[in-house]
C-alpha cells in the first residue's frame, strides 16, 4: 500500500512517515502544495494524508483539484484548525476524514487503516486477544471460557481496545470513541473505568492483558507485541 | 428633582409678585399724592390772590365750581387759625368720604407735607397738607382722597397673582415634565441599548439621535469608546486564537517524537517513565490549547451553536450517571433531582459539557465520603441547573475570579488535583453564548453551589414535546455501599 503524505513541517512529516513505515506502508512525502498535487497526479496512491496550511498551494485547493478530476483516492486531512466549520467544509469538499493536530500517532494509524478498509475494522463478530474473547453479536465477554459481566460502558471500552489490539490508544481517543466530545479533558473518567475493567479481566489471571503505557494510553495485547 | 424645580419656581414667582405689588402701590400713591399736591397748591395760590384782592369769601363758590371735589371723590378743606373752617367740600357722590369727619392735621408746619387720616368708618384717606402764609394770616389747605381705589387696584393685582400663579406653576411643571420626558425617552433608549452590549456583541453601537446637543455628543463619545473596546477585544481574541494555532504544530512534533521514543525497545524503565511523564505533559498542553481556543472562540462570538430543544433534567441525570464512577471512587454520594419539563433550547453537546465540567469540579474538590447534588428546575422564569457540593469551598476573595481563564483559588492544591484551569471559563462562555448566566456561591469548608440559568424553550414547542415524552419527576440517589 502506498501513501502520499503532503506536509510542510519536516519533523511532523518524518514521524508520520516513520510510523506508517513501521506498519509496512510505503510513504512518499511532499513538502509543498504544488509538488503534492504533481505526485498525486503522477501515481496511483491508496491514500493521501493532506496538511491544510502549505506553502504554494493550500491543502484545500489540492483537495478540490483531486475531486474535480474524479479521483476517488481516500483523503485524510490533517489540520491545526479545529473549528466545526472547517471540518464540515472539508468533508463536504470530499475529504474522507479530518484529524486535528496535535494527534496521537496511534490515532492516525487507526484512521488510516479504517480508510483503507484493512486491519482492525474487522468484520468478524468475535474478537480474540489471548484467551480473552468478545462476541459483538451476543455482547458476551469471556476469559478462558469463564464469562465476565460488564456494564455497557465497560463493554464499549473493551470493544474499542480489543478491536485495536496491540495498539496503544490515548485517553483522548478513548474519550472520543467511548464517551463524547463533552468529556474532553476529563481523563480521570478513563482511568477509573479502566481500573474497573482491569479488575474484572486481569485480577484473577496470571497473564495481564491490559497494559498502561505512561503518557500514551492503554492497550490490550497478548504480551509479546509492543 | 421636579419638586425642587417647582419650589424654586414658586419662590421666584412670589418674589416677582411682591416686587410688582409694592412697586405698583408706591407708584399709585405717588401719583395720587402728586395730584393732591398740585390741587392743594392751586387752592393755596388762589387763596393768596383773593386775600390780596380782599375778596376771600368768594373762594367758596370758586372752589366748588373749579374743583367740584364732591364729584371727583376728593375732599378739600381750608382752615384759618382765626376763622376756623373757611371752606369744606361736600360729601362725595359715592358717599364714602364725609369731609366733616376727617380729623384735622396732627401737626403744624410751614411747609407742605403728606399725611394720612382714618375716618370713623375705617376708610383711609390720603391727605396733602399745604400751609399758605398771607398778610391775612396763615391758611391751611388740605386736599385728600380715599385710599380705596388704590386698594382696589392692588387687590385686583393680588387676585390675578393668586389665580395665575398655580396655573403658571402647573403649566411650567407639566411642560417641563413633558420636555424632559422627551429627552429622557432618548436617554432611556440609549440605556436599554447600552445594557444589551456585552463582550459578545461589542460591534453593536448605541443609537445616535441627531439632536445636536449634549446627548448626541455623549452617545457619540460612548460609541467611540466602545469601538476602542471592540478593537481591544478582537485583538485579544485573535491573539489567543493565533497562539493556539502556533502552539499546535510544535506540540504535534513533540508528541510524535516522544511516542516514537516510547516504541523503542531498548529504553530502560527509568527512561520510559521519563518519556511517559513528558507525554503526559504534552497531553495536558494539548487540552489547554484546545480549551483555550474553545473559550476564545466562544468569547469572540464566532461559534455556530446548534439550537435544539432539550430537557435539562434528563441531560443532567444522564450525564451524572456517566460520571458516577468518578464519584464512587471517592465514596461521594450523588443525588439527582430533575424536575420534568425543564426545557431549554441549545447545543446539546456544549450544554452537556457544562454539566460535565461542573460535576468534574464538584467531584474534584469534594473530600472522600462527601455528597453532591444536581438539580434541574424552573425558577423565576429561568431553566435552572444547580450543582452543589459539600467540599472545600472557595475563599471569598477568590470567588469573583473563578470564571477567569487559568484562575485557581488555591494554586498548590489545584495543581495537585489536576484540571486545566479553564473548566469554569468554558462553562461561563457556553452559558453566555446561550444567553444564560452562571452564578457561584461558596462558603469555605461548607461547600460550593454553582447555578446555571438558561432561557427556557419556547412555551408551545416545549409543551408539545412534554406531551410526547411525558417525563416523570426523577429523583435519584446513588450511594456507595
Amino acid at each position: 500500500m502506498r501513501i502520499l503524505l503532503v506536509e510542510d513541517e519536516s519533523k511532523v512529516a518524518r514521524f508520520i512517515a516513520r510510523g506508517l513505515s513501521a506498519d509496512c506502508f510505503a510513504v512518499d512525502t511532499a513538502a509543498d502544495g504544488n509538488s503534492g498535487l504533481e505526485l498525486a497526479a503522477a501515481y496511483q496512491y491508496d491514500l493521501i494524508i493532506l496538511d491544510l496550511m502549505l506553502p504554494g498551494m493550500s491543502g484545500t485547493e489540492i483537495l478540490r483539484h483531486l475531486r474535480q478530476k474524479d479521483t476517488n483516492v481516500p483523503v485524510l486531512v490533517l489540520s491545526a484548525r479545529d473549528a466545526v466549520a472547517d471540518k464540515v467544509g472539508h468533508l463536504e469538499l470530499g475529504a474522507d476524514d479530518y484529524l486535528t493536530k496535535p494527534f496521537a500517532l496511534a490515532e492516525l494509524l487507526v484512521r488510516v487503516k479504517a480508510l483503507l478498509r484493512r486491519g482492525p475494522v474487522s468484520r468478524a463478530s468475535v474478537i480474540r486477544v489471548g484467551d480473552l474473547e468478545l462476541d459483538r453479536l451476543s455482547r458476551r465477554v469471556t476469559r478462558g471460557g469463564r464469562p465476565i459481566e460488564l456494564t455497557v460502558k465497560e463493554y464499549a471500552l473493551l470493544e474499542y481496545l480489543m478491536s485495536n489490539a496491540g495498539r496503544v490508544l490515548s485517553r483522548s481517543m478513548i474519550i472520543e470513541h467511548v464517551w463524547d466530545q463533552s468529556f474532553d479533558g476529563v481523563f480521570s473518567i478513563v482511568d477509573v473505568y479502566l481500573g474497573r475493567l482491569r479488575s474484572k479481566i486481569d485480577q484473577s489471571a496470571d497473564h495481564k492483558l491490559i497494559r498502561t503505557v505512561r503518557g500514551v494510553g492503554y492497550s490490550v495485547s497478548n504480551g509479546a507485541q509492543l | 428633582m421636579t419638586a425642587w424645580y417647582a419650589g424654586l419656581l414658586v419662590c421666584l414667582l412670589i418674589l416677582f409678585g411682591a416686587s410688582v405689588y409694592f412697586g405698583l402701590r408706591s407708584y399709585l400713591e405717588r401719583t395720587v399724592r402728586a395730584a393732591l399736591s398740585e390741587q392743594a397748591r392751586a387752592v393755596g395760590e388762589e387763596i393768596g390772590e383773593r386775600v390780596t384782592e380782599k375778596r376771600l369769601p368768594t373762594i367758596v363758590n370758586y372752589l366748588n365750581e373749579k374743583f367740584a371735589p364732591q364729584l371727583n371723590a376728593r375732599f378739600i378743606r381750608v382752615t384759618n387759625a382765626r376763622d376756623g373752617v373757611l371752606y369744606l367740600s361736600k360729601r362725595t357722590s359715592d358717599r364714602l368720604l364725609e369731609p366733616a369727619v376727617v380729623p384735622t392735621p396732627p401737626r403744624q408746619s410751614e411747609h407742605e407735607y403728606a399725611s394720612e387720616a382714618f375716618l370713623p368708618n375705617g376708610n383711609r384717606v390720603l391727605v396733602q397738607v399745604f400751609p399758605v402764609v398771607t398778610p391775612d394770616g396763615k391758611f391751611i389747605v388740605e386736599v385728600g382722597s380715599l385710599y380705596g381705589p388704590i386698594d382696589a387696584v392692588l387687590s385686583g393685582l393680588m387676585m390675578t397673582f393668586a389665580l395665575g400663579m398655580p396655573v403658571i406653576v402647573a403649566v411650567a411643571i407639566g411642560g417641563g415634565y413633558l420636555l424632559t420626558r422627551r429627552a429622557m425617552r432618548k436617554v432611556d433608549e440609549i440605556t436599554v441599548q447600552a445594557e444589551h452590549i456585552s463582550s459578545n456583541n461589542l460591534s453593536k453601537r448605541l443609537p445616535v439621535f441627531q439632536t445636536g446637543d449634549e446627548l448626541e455628543r455623549l452617545t457619540m463619545a460612548l460609541n467611540r469608546m466602545m469601538e476602542r473596546l471592540d478593537d481591544a477585544f478582537q485583538h485579544i481574541n485573535r491573539f489567543s486564537a493565533d497562539v493556539s494555532h502556533e502552539l499546535r504544530t510544535p506540540l504535534t512534533i513533540l508528541r510524535g517524537e516522544l511516542e516514537a521514543a516510547v516504541q523503542q525497545e531498548r529504553l530502560t524503565p527509568e527512561l520510559l517513565d521519563l518519556v511517559g511523564s513528558a507525554l503526559e505533559e504534552t497531553e495536558r498542553l494539548r487540552t489547554i490549547v484546545d480549551q483555550l481556543l474553545v473559550v476564545s472562540r466562544l468569547d469572540a462570538g464566532g461559534v455556530q451553536m446548534e439550537k435544539v430543544p432539550l430537557d435539562l433534567g434528563q441531560l443532567a441525570t444522564s450525564t451524572a450517571e456517566q460520571m458516577l464512577l468518578l464519584a464512587e471512587e471517592k465514596s461521594i454520594t450523588v443525588r439527582c433531582d430533575a424536575r420534568p419539563g425543564v426545557e431549554v433550547e441549545g447545543d446539546p453537546s456544549r450544554l452537556k459539557q457544562v454539566v460535565v465540567n461542573l460535576l468534574d469540579n464538584a467531584i474534584r474538590y469534594t473530600a472522600e465520603g462527601g455528597s453532591i447534588s444536581v438539580s434541574a428546575a424552573t425558577q423565576n422564569g429561568w431553566a435552572t441547573l444547580m450543582v452543589a457540593d459539600n467540599g472545600a469551598g472557595i475563599p471569598p476573595d477568590a470567588l469573583p475570579h473563578v470564571f477567569e481563564r487559568f484562575y485557581r483559588a488555591d494554586k498548590a492544591r489545584s495543581r495537585y488535583l489536576g484540571g486545566s484551569g479553564l473548566g469554569l471559563s468554558i462553562v461561563n462562555a457556553i452559558c453566555t453564548a446561550h444567553r444564560g448566566e452562571v452564578e457561584i456561591a461558596s462558603t469555605e469548608g461548607v461547600g460550593t453551589t454553582v447555578t446555571v440559568r438558561l432561557r427556557p424553550a419556547d412555551g408551545r414547542k416545549a409543551a408539545s414535546r412534554r406531551a410526547e415524552s411525558a417525563t416523570a419527576h426523577l429523583v435519584q440517589e446513588w450511594r456507595v455501599q
